[in-house]
């Protein structure tokens, strides 16, 4: 088995205990099956703000190394980032038309400044696609990978700095408002969605790899060849 | 010559072909005020709807089309300019100094322009003491909308589909000053401190301003 089977192994066995703890713990009680959504809701969002940061601290790693292995770190996990925040902007708004009546409402704002992150790390994503040359690709993409994160603070923060339908942090320095089954739950599936996290990253950056080893290798036969210049051939 | 007065320099060939080409008075000005015109004829001429939506209007096309000022087709340096520079032994950050200088100033008279476009279509019903608090939301977000509009034309120089890859990368980063100075125009309206929306927007103005001189070398090698 390589590592990267192994750790979807233990991404796959912690997935199953996750899903576990999820049905069988206690249901809010106004909420009632919706509140579940939670288990998924938050570790998805707890996952692509590690990979959003994986992303930056990858980007200035190559900003100061100018190792590929930082610029795969950094793509790669930004991928993955843009598909978790996917993920939880899909099931916030399963969840808001359960509860609230309306998938998208305007008084959520962590829910208008998560979208507006996941559309920083599809610009970041295109930048990529659209630079052929993977020197510049990497020069371009780590600038915005350091950027990009400026915006994070505002959607962590949103909750406290307006007048929100969305909670704030449910976690405190001073303790938690979830009963502690719930508090449980949600925590082994972040833990889970983590051993996900690294599964998927880990794949991804052997897939990139794989790409950039069959972008440096002829693909035609006639690529090898070069063809002779001008002056070289003699006149027959 | 010192860093200001390479910055200075710099401002000053981006004004001079700015006002050779004309950009943003001949294109970006006339079709923003256009669409400060669409507005009422899609939402049906209702006045005392146009009366409430003015200011908000004013930062979404402001921001919007402060971008085109910021990415406008004459701010971007052709490689000889960009290797004169080099060779004249310019500063980089001194070069994102310079270009963020001459941005700001051009979006200020921009935002100025369709500010009293917006007053004269909409005649918004505007609070007291608004000319001070607004005048400082504006140039705030004039200068980070310019300091993240040179970032993105660097890093998507030379690329064909540069308008609007450019345009995609600064719209969602620009989030935090459109609601920056929206709402110091709410806040001003409702008689509730507007400090929490200026400290948002000098974070973002300082945060940008950071990275842009931080990261002035590799952006040099990125858009080349």
């Amino acid at each position: 088995m390589t590592r990267v089977q192994a750790l979807f192994a233990a991404a796959a066995a912690a997935i199953g205990i996750g899903l576990w703890f999820a049905f069988n713990s206690t249901a809010d009680a106004l909420q009632g099956e919706y509140s579940r959504i939670i288990n998924i809701h938050v570790p998805s969002f707890w996952v692509a703000f590690v990979a959003f940061g994986v992303t930056a601290v990858g980007s200035v790693a190559w900003l100061r190394s100018k190792k590929s292995r930082w610029d795969r770190l950094a793509a790669s996990s930004a991928e993955i980032g843009t598909l978790f925040s996917g993920i939880g902007l899909f099931t916030g708004m399963v969840w808001g038309e359960a509860v609230w009546g309306r998938a998208w409402d305007w008084g959520d704002t962590r829910l208008a400044t998560t979208a507006v992150m996941f559309f920083v790390y599809l610009g970041y994503l295109a930048l990529r696609k659209a630079t052929p040359d993977p020197l510049t690709r990497a020069r371009r993409s780590s600038i915005l990978g350091v950027i990009a994160v400026i915006q994070i603070p505002l959607v962590y923060f949103s909750v406290n700095l307006f007048r929100t339908l969305h909670q704030t942090q449910s976690i405190r320095p001073d303790g938690s408002t979830m009963p502690d089954e719930m508090l449980m739950a949600m925590g082994i599936n972040v833990l889970a969605f983590t051993v996900l996290y690294i599964a998927l990253l880990s794949a991804r950056i052997e897939v990139a790899s794989a790409e950039a080893t069959a972008a440096s290798q002829p693909r035609l036969a006639s690529d090898g060849v070069t063809p002779p210049r001008f002056n070289e051939v003699e006149d027959v | 010559m010192r860093f200001w007065g390479q910055a200075l320099e710099v401002a000053r060939v981006d004004f001079r072909i700015e006002a050779r080409e004309g950009e943003v008075i001949r294109i970006v000005m006339p079709f923003a005020v256009m669409a400060l015109l669409v507005f009422p004829l899609a939402m049906g001429l209702d006045l005392s709807t146009l009366e409430r939506i003015g200011p908000a209007v004013f930062w979404a096309l402001g921001v919007l089309f402060g971008m085109q000022v910021a990415l406008r087709q004459s701010a971007e340096e052709a490689v000889s300019r960009k290797d004169l520079y080099a060779l004249a032994g310019l500063d980089p950050a001194a070069r994102f100094a310079g270009r963020a200088l001459s941005g700001t100033l051009l979006t200020i008279g921009f935002f100025a322009a369709l500010w009293l476009g917006m007053v004269v279509v909409y005649s918004p019903g505007l609070p007291a003491g608004w000319p001070g608090p607004t005048a400082m939301a504006t140039a705030l977000v004039a200068i980070g909308l310019t300091e993240l509009g040179t970032l993105a034309g660097e890093v998507t120089a030379g690329l064909r589909n540069r308008t609007a890859l450019a345009s995609l990368i600064v719209a969602p980063l620009a989030v935090p000053l459109v609601v920056g100075g929206s709402q110091t125009m709410d806040s001003l309206a409702r008689d509730e401190s507007i400090l929490p929306w200026v400290l948002l927007l000098l974070a973002t103005d300082l945060a940008l301003a950071v990275a842009g001189v931080g990261l002035a070398r590799p952006l040099e090698e990125a858009s080349r």
